[in-house]
Protein backbone atom coordinates (compact mmCIF):
# COMPACT_ATOMS: atom_id res chain seq x y z
CA UNK A 1 0.00 0.00 0.00
CA UNK A 2 3.21 2.80 -0.31
CA UNK A 3 3.14 3.18 -3.66
CA UNK A 4 -0.29 4.10 -3.35
CA UNK A 5 -0.15 6.71 -0.66
CA UNK A 6 3.41 7.88 -2.48
CA UNK A 7 1.88 7.95 -5.63
CA UNK A 8 0.36 11.20 -5.68
CA UNK A 9 3.75 13.20 -5.53
CA UNK A 10 4.38 11.43 -8.39
CA UNK A 11 1.47 13.37 -10.29
CA UNK A 12 2.88 16.24 -11.52
CA UNK A 13 5.92 14.62 -13.44
CA UNK A 14 3.99 12.53 -15.19
CA UNK A 15 1.27 15.20 -16.02
CA UNK A 16 4.05 17.19 -17.37
CA UNK A 17 4.91 14.51 -19.76
CA UNK A 18 1.65 14.07 -20.89
CA UNK A 19 1.24 17.62 -21.56
CA UNK A 20 4.34 17.79 -23.94
CA UNK A 21 2.99 15.58 -26.24
CA UNK A 22 -0.15 16.37 -28.16
CA UNK A 23 1.64 20.11 -27.89
CA UNK A 24 3.32 18.73 -31.18
CA UNK A 25 3.17 20.54 -34.18
CA UNK A 26 1.95 18.18 -37.01
CA UNK A 27 1.14 19.61 -40.71
CA UNK A 28 -2.44 18.94 -40.37
CA UNK A 29 -2.97 20.70 -36.93
CA UNK A 30 -1.36 23.65 -38.98
CA UNK A 31 -3.66 23.72 -42.18
CA UNK A 32 -6.88 23.40 -39.12
CA UNK A 33 -5.35 26.44 -37.80
CA UNK A 34 -5.04 28.47 -41.39
CA UNK A 35 -8.21 27.03 -41.80
CA UNK A 36 -9.76 28.71 -39.27
CA UNK A 37 -7.95 31.53 -39.62
CA UNK A 38 -9.54 31.53 -43.22
CA UNK A 39 -13.16 31.53 -42.38
CA UNK A 40 -12.50 34.17 -39.62
CA UNK A 41 -11.25 36.37 -42.35
CA UNK A 42 -14.28 35.77 -44.10
CA UNK A 43 -16.61 36.60 -41.80
CA UNK A 44 -16.34 40.07 -41.75
CA UNK A 45 -16.82 40.23 -45.49
CA UNK A 46 -20.36 38.27 -45.06
CA UNK A 47 -21.19 40.41 -42.45
CA UNK A 48 -23.26 43.80 -43.56
CA UNK A 49 -20.10 45.86 -43.00
CA UNK A 50 -18.18 46.85 -46.12
CA UNK A 51 -14.63 45.13 -46.52
CA UNK A 52 -13.15 47.38 -49.40
CA UNK A 53 -10.74 44.93 -50.66
CA UNK A 54 -13.37 41.84 -50.43
CA UNK A 55 -16.11 43.75 -51.98
CA UNK A 56 -13.88 44.48 -54.80
CA UNK A 57 -13.19 40.75 -55.71
CA UNK A 58 -16.55 40.17 -54.87
CA UNK A 59 -17.84 42.67 -57.93
CA UNK A 60 -15.26 41.70 -60.08
CA UNK A 61 -16.53 37.81 -59.91
CA UNK A 62 -19.62 38.81 -60.19
CA UNK A 63 -18.82 40.64 -63.06
CA UNK A 64 -17.12 37.72 -64.81
CA UNK A 65 -20.11 35.16 -63.96
CA UNK A 66 -23.35 38.09 -65.60
CA UNK A 67 -23.82 37.26 -69.22
CA UNK A 68 -22.45 40.10 -71.73
CA UNK A 69 -24.85 43.13 -72.39
CA UNK A 70 -25.33 42.77 -75.73
CA UNK A 71 -23.38 40.81 -79.27
CA UNK A 72 -23.89 42.92 -82.35
CA UNK A 73 -23.04 40.87 -85.69
CA UNK A 74 -22.46 42.82 -88.89
CA UNK A 75 -21.91 40.45 -91.31
CA UNK A 76 -20.83 42.56 -94.48
CA UNK A 77 -22.36 41.96 -97.84
CA UNK A 78 -20.63 43.54 -100.63
CA UNK A 79 -19.83 41.95 -104.23
CA UNK A 80 -16.42 41.02 -102.80
CA UNK A 81 -17.79 38.48 -100.15
CA UNK A 82 -20.56 36.55 -102.89
CA UNK A 83 -17.81 34.15 -103.74
CA UNK A 84 -17.77 32.81 -100.08
CA UNK A 85 -21.84 32.65 -100.16
CA UNK A 86 -22.60 31.24 -103.51
CA UNK A 87 -26.12 30.57 -104.57
CA UNK A 88 -26.87 27.03 -103.75
CA UNK A 89 -25.93 24.92 -106.45
CA UNK A 90 -27.96 21.68 -107.51
CA UNK A 91 -26.01 19.18 -105.66
CA UNK A 92 -26.71 21.32 -102.81
CA UNK A 93 -22.98 21.80 -102.25
CA UNK A 94 -22.00 24.91 -99.88
CA UNK A 95 -18.41 26.83 -98.79
CA UNK A 96 -16.25 26.20 -95.94
CA UNK A 97 -17.58 29.92 -94.79
CA UNK A 98 -21.16 28.88 -94.99
CA UNK A 99 -20.54 25.99 -92.97
CA UNK A 100 -18.79 28.05 -90.39
CA UNK A 101 -20.44 31.16 -90.16
CA UNK A 102 -23.90 29.47 -90.30
CA UNK A 103 -22.50 27.29 -87.28
CA UNK A 104 -20.94 29.88 -85.49
CA UNK A 105 -23.92 32.93 -86.01
CA UNK A 106 -26.32 29.70 -84.51
CA UNK A 107 -24.04 29.53 -81.30
CA UNK A 108 -24.32 33.30 -80.83
CA UNK A 109 -27.93 33.15 -81.45
CA UNK A 110 -28.19 30.24 -78.71
CA UNK A 111 -25.66 31.53 -76.65
CA UNK A 112 -26.85 32.10 -72.54
CA UNK A 113 -22.85 34.33 -72.24
CA UNK A 114 -24.97 37.53 -73.51
CA UNK A 115 -28.41 39.03 -72.69
CA UNK A 116 -29.19 40.67 -76.56
CA UNK A 117 -28.30 39.70 -79.84
CA UNK A 118 -28.82 41.72 -82.78
CA UNK A 119 -27.54 41.11 -86.55
CA UNK A 120 -26.89 43.31 -88.87
CA UNK A 121 -26.51 43.50 -92.98
CA UNK A 122 -23.36 45.93 -93.60
CA UNK A 123 -23.97 47.73 -96.92
CA UNK A 124 -22.81 51.29 -97.28
CA UNK A 125 -24.00 51.44 -93.32
CA UNK A 126 -25.72 48.89 -90.89
CA UNK A 127 -28.97 47.43 -91.95
CA UNK A 128 -30.75 45.72 -88.80
CA UNK A 129 -31.73 42.26 -89.90
CA UNK A 130 -32.85 39.04 -87.59
CA UNK A 131 -31.06 35.77 -87.08
CA UNK A 132 -33.04 34.19 -89.59
CA UNK A 133 -32.43 36.79 -92.31
CA UNK A 134 -28.79 36.74 -91.78
CA UNK A 135 -28.41 33.09 -91.47
CA UNK A 136 -30.62 33.27 -94.77
CA UNK A 137 -28.05 35.08 -96.68
CA UNK A 138 -25.54 32.94 -95.37
CA UNK A 139 -26.76 30.03 -96.16
CA UNK A 140 -28.25 30.86 -99.97
CA UNK A 141 -26.44 33.61 -100.87
CA UNK A 142 -26.43 37.68 -100.85
CA UNK A 143 -29.59 38.72 -102.99
CA UNK A 144 -28.97 42.18 -103.63
CA UNK A 145 -24.86 42.74 -102.99
CA UNK A 146 -24.00 46.10 -102.08
CA UNK A 147 -21.13 48.25 -103.44
CA UNK A 148 -17.75 48.23 -101.41
CA UNK A 149 -17.58 49.01 -98.33
CA UNK A 150 -15.24 51.54 -97.04
CA UNK A 151 -13.35 49.38 -93.88
CA UNK A 152 -13.20 53.00 -92.17
CA UNK A 153 -16.34 53.98 -92.53
CA UNK A 154 -17.43 50.75 -91.21
CA UNK A 155 -15.23 50.77 -88.08
CA UNK A 156 -16.36 54.25 -87.69
CA UNK A 157 -20.43 53.04 -87.19
CA UNK A 158 -19.25 50.67 -85.08
CA UNK A 159 -17.81 52.58 -82.47
CA UNK A 160 -19.94 55.51 -82.84
CA UNK A 161 -22.95 53.82 -82.66
CA UNK A 162 -22.36 50.25 -81.16
CA UNK A 163 -19.41 50.61 -78.98
CA UNK A 164 -21.25 50.22 -75.25
CA UNK A 165 -20.23 48.89 -71.67
CA UNK A 166 -20.48 45.29 -71.76
CA UNK A 167 -21.14 44.87 -75.83
CA UNK A 168 -19.04 43.06 -78.38
CA UNK A 169 -19.35 44.11 -82.07
CA UNK A 170 -18.59 41.29 -84.11
CA UNK A 171 -17.61 42.00 -87.93
CA UNK A 172 -17.49 38.99 -90.28
CA UNK A 173 -15.85 40.31 -93.48
CA UNK A 174 -12.75 39.14 -95.86
CA UNK A 175 -11.61 42.78 -94.78
CA UNK A 176 -10.27 43.59 -98.63
CA UNK A 177 -9.44 47.24 -97.97
CA UNK A 178 -8.55 49.08 -100.91
CA UNK A 179 -7.90 52.91 -100.52
CA UNK A 180 -9.78 54.41 -102.99
CA UNK A 181 -6.02 56.27 -104.43
CA UNK A 182 -3.06 53.86 -104.36
CA UNK A 183 -1.07 57.18 -102.74
CA UNK A 184 -3.34 56.32 -99.46
CA UNK A 185 -1.60 52.55 -99.29
CA UNK A 186 1.03 53.58 -97.08
CA UNK A 187 -2.18 55.20 -94.57
CA UNK A 188 -4.35 52.42 -94.13
CA UNK A 189 -2.83 52.31 -90.35
CA UNK A 190 -3.57 55.36 -90.12
CA UNK A 191 -6.44 55.55 -91.73
CA UNK A 192 -7.78 52.47 -89.00
CA UNK A 193 -6.44 53.72 -85.82
CA UNK A 194 -8.52 57.25 -87.00
CA UNK A 195 -11.12 55.35 -87.54
CA UNK A 196 -11.64 53.47 -84.08
CA UNK A 197 -10.33 56.38 -81.94
CA UNK A 198 -12.01 59.51 -83.06
CA UNK A 199 -12.36 60.95 -80.09
CA UNK A 200 -9.51 58.41 -78.35
CA UNK A 201 -12.85 58.39 -75.88
CA UNK A 202 -11.91 54.64 -75.99
CA UNK A 203 -8.90 53.40 -73.96
CA UNK A 204 -10.21 50.47 -73.00
CA UNK A 205 -11.04 48.94 -77.12
CA UNK A 206 -9.76 45.69 -77.71
CA UNK A 207 -9.79 43.69 -80.87
CA UNK A 208 -9.54 40.43 -81.36
CA UNK A 209 -8.52 38.92 -85.10
CA UNK A 210 -9.61 35.47 -85.86
CA UNK A 211 -8.76 34.51 -89.74
CA UNK A 212 -9.95 31.30 -92.04
CA UNK A 213 -10.04 30.23 -95.06
CA UNK A 214 -12.75 28.84 -97.14
CA UNK A 215 -12.85 27.92 -100.80
CA UNK A 216 -14.43 31.15 -103.01
CA UNK A 217 -16.90 30.32 -106.21
CA UNK A 218 -17.78 33.76 -107.51
CA UNK A 219 -16.13 37.02 -108.66
CA UNK A 220 -13.45 38.19 -106.73
CA UNK A 221 -12.48 41.48 -106.60
CA UNK A 222 -8.81 42.20 -105.59
CA UNK A 223 -7.84 45.23 -103.58
CA UNK A 224 -5.89 46.75 -106.30
CA UNK A 225 -8.42 47.50 -108.86
CA UNK A 226 -5.88 47.99 -111.34
CA UNK A 227 -5.59 44.16 -111.59
CA UNK A 228 -9.08 43.37 -112.81
CA UNK A 229 -11.57 41.47 -111.33
CA UNK A 230 -11.40 37.39 -111.37
CA UNK A 231 -15.16 36.19 -112.60
CA UNK A 232 -15.54 32.28 -112.04
CA UNK A 233 -12.96 32.48 -108.88
CA UNK A 234 -11.30 30.41 -107.48
CA UNK A 235 -8.65 27.36 -107.23
CA UNK A 236 -7.54 28.61 -103.96
CA UNK A 237 -9.30 29.20 -100.44
CA UNK A 238 -9.57 33.28 -99.83
CA UNK A 239 -9.31 34.30 -95.93
CA UNK A 240 -12.02 35.70 -94.32
CA UNK A 241 -12.05 37.07 -90.97
CA UNK A 242 -14.37 38.02 -87.68
CA UNK A 243 -12.97 40.45 -85.77
CA UNK A 244 -14.66 41.38 -82.08
CA UNK A 245 -14.57 44.76 -80.90
CA UNK A 246 -15.50 46.43 -77.81
CA UNK A 247 -14.36 46.77 -74.40
CA UNK A 248 -11.48 44.91 -73.05
CA UNK A 249 -13.07 42.91 -70.56
CA UNK A 250 -15.98 42.46 -73.04
CA UNK A 251 -14.08 41.16 -75.60
CA UNK A 252 -11.93 38.55 -73.31
CA UNK A 253 -15.34 36.58 -72.47
CA UNK A 254 -16.84 36.91 -75.52
CA UNK A 255 -13.62 35.32 -77.05
CA UNK A 256 -13.80 32.52 -74.47
CA UNK A 257 -17.43 31.83 -74.25
CA UNK A 258 -17.83 31.59 -78.11
CA UNK A 259 -14.11 31.54 -80.34
CA UNK A 260 -11.56 29.75 -78.41
CA UNK A 261 -13.15 26.36 -79.59
CA UNK A 262 -12.62 27.12 -83.54
CA UNK A 263 -9.76 26.08 -85.40
CA UNK A 264 -8.60 29.13 -86.82
CA UNK A 265 -5.79 31.50 -86.85
CA UNK A 266 -6.12 34.44 -83.69
CA UNK A 267 -4.60 37.61 -82.77
CA UNK A 268 -5.47 40.33 -80.11
CA UNK A 269 -5.21 43.53 -79.61
CA UNK A 270 -5.65 45.39 -76.41
CA UNK A 271 -7.02 42.72 -74.56
CA UNK A 272 -6.39 42.15 -70.88
CA UNK A 273 -6.28 38.72 -69.19
CA UNK A 274 -6.49 38.09 -65.30
CA UNK A 275 -3.46 37.14 -64.22
CA UNK A 276 -3.13 33.74 -64.21
CA UNK A 277 -2.04 31.31 -60.79
CA UNK A 278 1.23 30.19 -60.51
CA UNK A 279 3.28 29.12 -58.14
CA UNK A 280 6.98 27.76 -57.85
CA UNK A 281 7.48 23.65 -57.13
CA UNK A 282 9.62 22.56 -54.98
CA UNK A 283 9.52 18.62 -55.95
CA UNK A 284 8.58 18.63 -59.28
CA UNK A 285 12.13 18.34 -61.70
CA UNK A 286 14.02 20.47 -58.67
CA UNK A 287 17.34 20.81 -59.00
CA UNK A 288 20.23 21.93 -56.15
CA UNK A 289 20.06 23.24 -52.86
CA UNK A 290 16.79 25.49 -52.73
CA UNK A 291 13.66 25.26 -50.65
CA UNK A 292 10.42 27.39 -50.35
CA UNK A 293 11.55 31.13 -48.64
CA UNK A 294 8.24 31.87 -47.78
CA UNK A 295 7.35 32.82 -44.52
CA UNK A 296 5.40 30.00 -43.02
CA UNK A 297 6.56 27.53 -46.05
CA UNK A 298 4.91 24.44 -44.36
CA UNK A 299 1.82 25.76 -43.79
CA UNK A 300 0.79 27.17 -46.73
CA UNK A 301 -1.80 26.07 -49.26
CA UNK A 302 -0.03 24.75 -52.44
CA UNK A 303 0.15 26.53 -55.18
CA UNK A 304 0.92 30.28 -53.24
CA UNK A 305 4.89 30.06 -53.28
CA UNK A 306 6.32 32.52 -54.57
CA UNK A 307 9.86 32.95 -53.06
CA UNK A 308 12.96 30.39 -53.64
CA UNK A 309 15.58 30.37 -50.71
CA UNK A 310 18.91 29.21 -52.27
CA UNK A 311 21.33 27.54 -49.99
CA UNK A 312 23.98 26.78 -52.29
CA UNK A 313 24.68 27.13 -55.81
CA UNK A 314 27.70 27.00 -58.30
CA UNK A 315 28.39 25.96 -61.67
CA UNK A 316 28.74 22.04 -60.77
CA UNK A 317 25.71 22.74 -58.60
CA UNK A 318 23.50 24.64 -60.12
CA UNK A 319 19.89 24.92 -58.92
CA UNK A 320 16.74 24.83 -61.07
CA UNK A 321 13.57 25.12 -60.08
CA UNK A 322 10.58 24.77 -61.89
CA UNK A 323 7.22 27.28 -61.85
CA UNK A 324 3.82 25.84 -62.55
CA UNK A 325 1.52 28.41 -64.81
CA UNK A 326 -2.51 27.94 -64.94
CA UNK A 327 -2.73 29.57 -68.25
CA UNK A 328 -6.25 28.16 -68.86
CA UNK A 329 -7.95 31.29 -69.13
CA UNK A 330 -6.11 32.60 -71.67
CA UNK A 331 -6.48 32.66 -75.37
CA UNK A 332 -4.84 29.68 -77.61
CA UNK A 333 -2.11 31.56 -79.20
CA UNK A 334 -0.77 32.51 -75.79
CA UNK A 335 -0.91 28.66 -74.49
CA UNK A 336 0.98 27.78 -77.62
CA UNK A 337 4.13 26.12 -76.47
CA UNK A 338 6.36 27.39 -79.43
CA UNK A 339 5.24 31.04 -78.49
CA UNK A 340 5.48 30.59 -74.78
CA UNK A 341 9.38 29.66 -75.34
CA UNK A 342 10.06 32.91 -77.70
CA UNK A 343 7.96 35.26 -75.66
CA UNK A 344 8.14 34.04 -72.05
CA UNK A 345 11.37 36.13 -70.41
CA UNK A 346 12.39 35.93 -67.25
CA UNK A 347 13.81 39.07 -65.70
CA UNK A 348 15.74 39.35 -62.69
CA UNK A 349 18.36 41.58 -60.86
CA UNK A 350 21.56 40.72 -60.15
CA UNK A 351 21.18 37.10 -60.65
CA UNK A 352 22.28 34.76 -63.95
CA UNK A 353 18.90 32.94 -63.67
CA UNK A 354 17.63 32.10 -67.27
CA UNK A 355 14.68 30.35 -68.07
CA UNK A 356 16.15 26.77 -69.33
CA UNK A 357 12.48 25.71 -70.46
CA UNK A 358 8.75 26.02 -71.07
CA UNK A 359 6.70 22.80 -71.49
CA UNK A 360 3.28 21.81 -71.38
CA UNK A 361 1.16 19.89 -68.51
CA UNK A 362 1.48 16.22 -70.13
CA UNK A 363 -0.73 13.27 -68.77
CA UNK A 364 2.15 11.98 -66.01
CA UNK A 365 1.83 15.52 -64.83
CA UNK A 366 -2.33 15.74 -65.03
CA UNK A 367 -2.12 12.63 -62.91
CA UNK A 368 -0.13 13.23 -60.50
CA UNK A 369 -1.43 13.84 -56.88
CA UNK A 370 1.33 16.40 -56.16
CA UNK A 371 0.45 19.84 -56.75
CA UNK A 372 1.45 19.87 -60.70
CA UNK A 373 -1.39 18.76 -61.40
CA UNK A 374 -3.72 21.82 -61.29
CA UNK A 375 -1.11 23.88 -63.69
CA UNK A 376 -1.11 23.82 -67.63
CA UNK A 377 2.53 25.18 -68.49
CA UNK A 378 6.16 24.45 -66.35
CA UNK A 379 8.43 26.93 -66.82
CA UNK A 380 12.03 25.77 -65.74
CA UNK A 381 14.06 28.13 -64.63
CA UNK A 382 18.51 27.61 -63.92
CA UNK A 383 20.66 29.51 -61.52
CA UNK A 384 24.35 29.17 -61.03
CA UNK A 385 25.27 31.88 -58.57
CA UNK A 386 23.62 32.45 -54.73
CA UNK A 387 21.69 35.64 -54.38
CA UNK A 388 23.15 37.79 -52.23
CA UNK A 389 19.77 39.59 -51.13
CA UNK A 390 16.37 39.03 -51.69
CA UNK A 391 15.85 39.83 -55.20
CA UNK A 392 13.08 39.92 -57.50
CA UNK A 393 12.36 37.98 -60.00
CA UNK A 394 9.64 38.66 -62.73
CA UNK A 395 8.28 35.81 -65.43
CA UNK A 396 7.27 37.92 -67.73
CA UNK A 397 4.55 37.02 -71.14
CA UNK A 398 5.34 39.49 -74.14
CA UNK A 399 2.55 40.36 -76.31
CA UNK A 400 3.87 39.33 -80.03
CA UNK A 401 2.29 39.79 -82.92
CA UNK A 402 1.29 35.94 -84.38
CA UNK A 403 3.41 34.74 -87.52
CA UNK A 404 0.22 34.11 -89.41
CA UNK A 405 -0.39 37.95 -89.94
CA UNK A 406 2.65 38.19 -91.92
CA UNK A 407 2.46 35.38 -93.39
CA UNK A 408 -1.32 36.02 -94.89
CA UNK A 409 -0.12 39.57 -95.71
CA UNK A 410 0.51 39.96 -99.62
CA UNK A 411 1.35 43.41 -101.35
CA UNK A 412 -0.25 42.88 -104.46
CA UNK A 413 -3.33 40.12 -104.31
CA UNK A 414 -3.94 40.51 -108.53
CA UNK A 415 -3.54 36.79 -108.39
CA UNK A 416 -6.34 35.10 -105.49
CA UNK A 417 -4.34 33.31 -102.97
CA UNK A 418 -4.95 32.63 -98.88
CA UNK A 419 -3.56 36.00 -98.39
CA UNK A 420 -5.24 39.73 -97.87
CA UNK A 421 -4.03 43.16 -99.10
CA UNK A 422 -2.20 44.95 -96.69
CA UNK A 423 -2.99 42.47 -93.44
CA UNK A 424 -0.43 43.45 -91.15
CA UNK A 425 -0.58 47.49 -92.24
CA UNK A 426 -4.99 46.88 -91.19
CA UNK A 427 -3.17 44.86 -87.86
CA UNK A 428 -1.25 47.64 -87.33
CA UNK A 429 -3.95 50.10 -87.29
CA UNK A 430 -5.45 47.94 -84.34
CA UNK A 431 -2.62 48.01 -81.69
CA UNK A 432 -3.23 49.86 -79.08
CA UNK A 433 -0.81 53.10 -77.81
CA UNK A 434 0.70 50.52 -75.00
CA UNK A 435 1.21 47.79 -77.41
CA UNK A 436 4.39 47.02 -75.14
CA UNK A 437 2.06 45.64 -72.37
CA UNK A 438 2.64 41.96 -71.45
CA UNK A 439 0.11 39.37 -71.20
CA UNK A 440 1.02 38.90 -67.72
CA UNK A 441 3.66 39.79 -65.15
CA UNK A 442 4.78 37.03 -61.96
CA UNK A 443 6.68 38.20 -59.83
CA UNK A 444 8.82 35.69 -57.60
CA UNK A 445 11.92 36.35 -54.92
CA UNK A 446 15.08 34.95 -55.22
CA UNK A 447 16.68 34.68 -51.62
CA UNK A 448 19.46 33.15 -49.88
CA UNK A 449 18.91 30.86 -47.61
CA UNK A 450 18.72 32.25 -44.03
CA UNK B 1 12.49 27.20 -29.41
CA UNK B 2 12.26 26.54 -32.96
CA UNK B 3 15.06 28.26 -33.22
CA UNK B 4 16.88 26.25 -30.35
CA UNK B 5 15.72 23.23 -31.80
CA UNK B 6 16.78 23.98 -35.27
CA UNK B 7 19.95 24.93 -34.01
CA UNK B 8 20.51 21.23 -32.29
CA UNK B 9 19.29 18.94 -34.95
CA UNK B 10 21.31 21.24 -37.84
CA UNK B 11 24.79 20.19 -35.88
CA UNK B 12 24.61 17.36 -38.26
CA UNK B 13 24.15 19.47 -41.03
CA UNK B 14 21.19 21.08 -43.18
CA UNK B 15 18.26 18.26 -43.91
CA UNK B 16 18.39 16.78 -47.22
CA UNK B 17 16.55 17.12 -49.61
CA UNK B 18 16.60 20.75 -49.23
CA UNK B 19 13.37 21.04 -51.11
CA UNK B 20 12.06 19.52 -47.20
CA UNK B 21 14.10 21.65 -45.29
CA UNK B 22 10.80 24.43 -44.49
CA UNK B 23 9.21 21.02 -42.84
CA UNK B 24 12.01 19.76 -41.05
CA UNK B 25 12.24 23.18 -39.70
CA UNK B 26 8.91 24.59 -39.34
CA UNK B 27 7.19 20.98 -37.92
CA UNK B 28 9.77 17.74 -37.42
CA UNK B 29 12.34 19.26 -35.25
CA UNK B 30 10.26 21.35 -33.12
CA UNK B 31 8.25 17.72 -32.66
CA UNK B 32 11.44 15.71 -32.30
CA UNK B 33 12.51 18.39 -29.82
CA UNK B 34 9.69 18.25 -27.44
CA UNK B 35 9.07 14.81 -27.71
CA UNK B 36 12.57 13.89 -26.92
CA UNK B 37 12.68 15.79 -23.71
CA UNK B 38 9.16 14.24 -22.98
CA UNK B 39 10.16 10.98 -23.39
CA UNK B 40 13.97 11.29 -21.80
CA UNK B 41 11.73 13.01 -18.60
CA UNK B 42 9.33 10.48 -18.37
CA UNK B 43 11.81 7.56 -18.72
CA UNK B 44 13.98 9.07 -16.00
CA UNK B 45 10.26 9.72 -14.02
CA UNK B 46 9.26 6.25 -14.39
CA UNK B 47 12.56 4.60 -13.20
CA UNK B 48 13.35 7.00 -10.15
CA UNK B 49 10.31 7.91 -8.90
CA UNK B 50 7.94 5.30 -10.10
CA UNK B 51 9.75 2.12 -9.85
CA UNK B 52 12.46 2.66 -7.21
CA UNK B 53 10.67 4.80 -5.21
CA UNK B 54 6.40 4.62 -5.01
CA UNK B 55 6.73 1.17 -6.27
CA UNK B 56 9.54 0.07 -3.70
CA UNK B 57 10.89 -2.68 -5.60
CA UNK B 58 14.09 -3.43 -4.96
CA UNK B 59 15.59 -5.16 -7.19
CA UNK B 60 15.21 -3.03 -10.00
CA UNK B 61 18.01 -0.47 -9.15
CA UNK B 62 22.01 -2.24 -10.54
CA UNK B 63 23.59 0.36 -13.28
CA UNK B 64 22.34 -2.36 -15.87
CA UNK B 65 18.59 -1.40 -15.06
CA UNK B 66 19.82 2.03 -15.68
CA UNK B 67 21.34 1.02 -18.75
CA UNK B 68 18.37 -0.79 -20.47
CA UNK B 69 15.91 2.29 -19.65
CA UNK B 70 18.79 4.30 -21.44
CA UNK B 71 18.67 1.98 -24.29
CA UNK B 72 15.13 1.79 -24.39
CA UNK B 73 14.59 5.60 -24.51
CA UNK B 74 17.19 5.71 -27.19
CA UNK B 75 15.13 3.51 -29.44
CA UNK B 76 11.73 4.92 -28.50
CA UNK B 77 13.90 8.10 -29.90
CA UNK B 78 14.78 6.66 -32.90
CA UNK B 79 11.36 5.04 -33.59
CA UNK B 80 9.91 8.50 -33.24
CA UNK B 81 11.90 9.90 -35.55
CA UNK B 82 10.93 7.62 -38.32
CA UNK B 83 7.17 8.25 -37.44
CA UNK B 84 7.24 12.11 -37.40
CA UNK B 85 9.07 12.10 -40.78
CA UNK B 86 6.64 9.30 -42.34
CA UNK B 87 4.05 11.60 -40.96
CA UNK B 88 4.93 14.84 -42.06
CA UNK B 89 5.31 12.52 -45.73
CA UNK B 90 8.77 14.15 -46.07
CA UNK B 91 11.01 12.36 -49.20
CA UNK B 92 12.61 9.73 -48.34
CA UNK B 93 16.07 10.10 -47.91
CA UNK B 94 19.25 8.55 -45.75
CA UNK B 95 18.86 11.66 -43.93
CA UNK B 96 16.10 10.33 -42.13
CA UNK B 97 18.15 7.70 -40.59
CA UNK B 98 20.87 9.86 -39.84
CA UNK B 99 18.44 12.42 -38.40
CA UNK B 100 17.12 9.40 -36.12
CA UNK B 101 21.00 8.19 -34.76
CA UNK B 102 21.19 12.09 -33.84
CA UNK B 103 18.09 12.01 -32.34
CA UNK B 104 18.46 8.91 -30.56
CA UNK B 105 22.23 10.37 -29.17
CA UNK B 106 20.68 13.35 -28.23
CA UNK B 107 17.57 11.17 -26.19
CA UNK B 108 20.23 9.07 -23.82
CA UNK B 109 22.05 12.43 -23.47
CA UNK B 110 18.59 14.00 -22.13
CA UNK B 111 18.28 10.91 -20.17
CA UNK B 112 21.15 11.26 -18.18
CA UNK B 113 20.85 14.54 -17.41
CA UNK B 114 17.26 14.20 -16.33
CA UNK B 115 18.92 11.35 -14.10
CA UNK B 116 21.54 13.34 -12.83
CA UNK B 117 19.15 16.04 -11.93
CA UNK B 118 16.33 13.15 -10.53
CA UNK B 119 18.32 10.61 -8.68
CA UNK B 120 18.35 12.45 -5.21
CA UNK B 121 14.60 12.03 -5.22
CA UNK B 122 14.62 7.82 -5.14
CA UNK B 123 15.12 5.86 -2.51
CA UNK B 124 16.00 2.77 -3.98
CA UNK B 125 18.04 3.63 -6.78
CA UNK B 126 19.44 7.33 -5.38
CA UNK B 127 22.97 6.32 -6.02
CA UNK B 128 22.10 4.45 -9.73
CA UNK B 129 24.39 4.72 -11.88
CA UNK B 130 26.71 6.26 -9.80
Amino acid sequence: MRYLTSFPRLLPALGLTLLLLPGCYSRSDMKGEEAAADTKTETPAATPTPDAPAEAAEAASGAAAQPLQAVNVFLEVSGSMEGFMPKTGASGENTKFQQHVAQLLSEINRTPAARKKAFFRIKEKPYADTYQGISGTVRSGIQQPAKSTELPAVLDTLMTRYYQPGTVSVLISDFIYSPKNAGAIPYIKTDITDALQRNGAQPDLAVSVYGYTSDFRGTYYPALKAAGKKTACCDTEIPYYIWVLGPADAVRRFDAALLEQQSGKQAHFGVTYPRPAYSVLDKFQNKGAWYYGDAGASKRAAGSYRVVAVSEASAQQPVEFVVGLNLGQLPGQYKDVAYLKQNLKLEGVDTDARLLDVTAATDQTKASSGPQSKYTHFAKVRLTRQPKAARPLVLRLQDQRPVWVAQWTTRNDGTPAPKTFALSSLLDGLAPADAARPIFELPLTLQPAK
Amino acid sequence: MKAFFRFLYELIGAPQPPADTPVYRDVIFPNLGLLNLGVSLGMVVVFYLLINRAMGVATFNKGRHWAIFLGLNALIAFVVTIWQTNAQQVTDHSYIYWLATWNAILGMFWFFLFSVLLKRASTNASTTPF
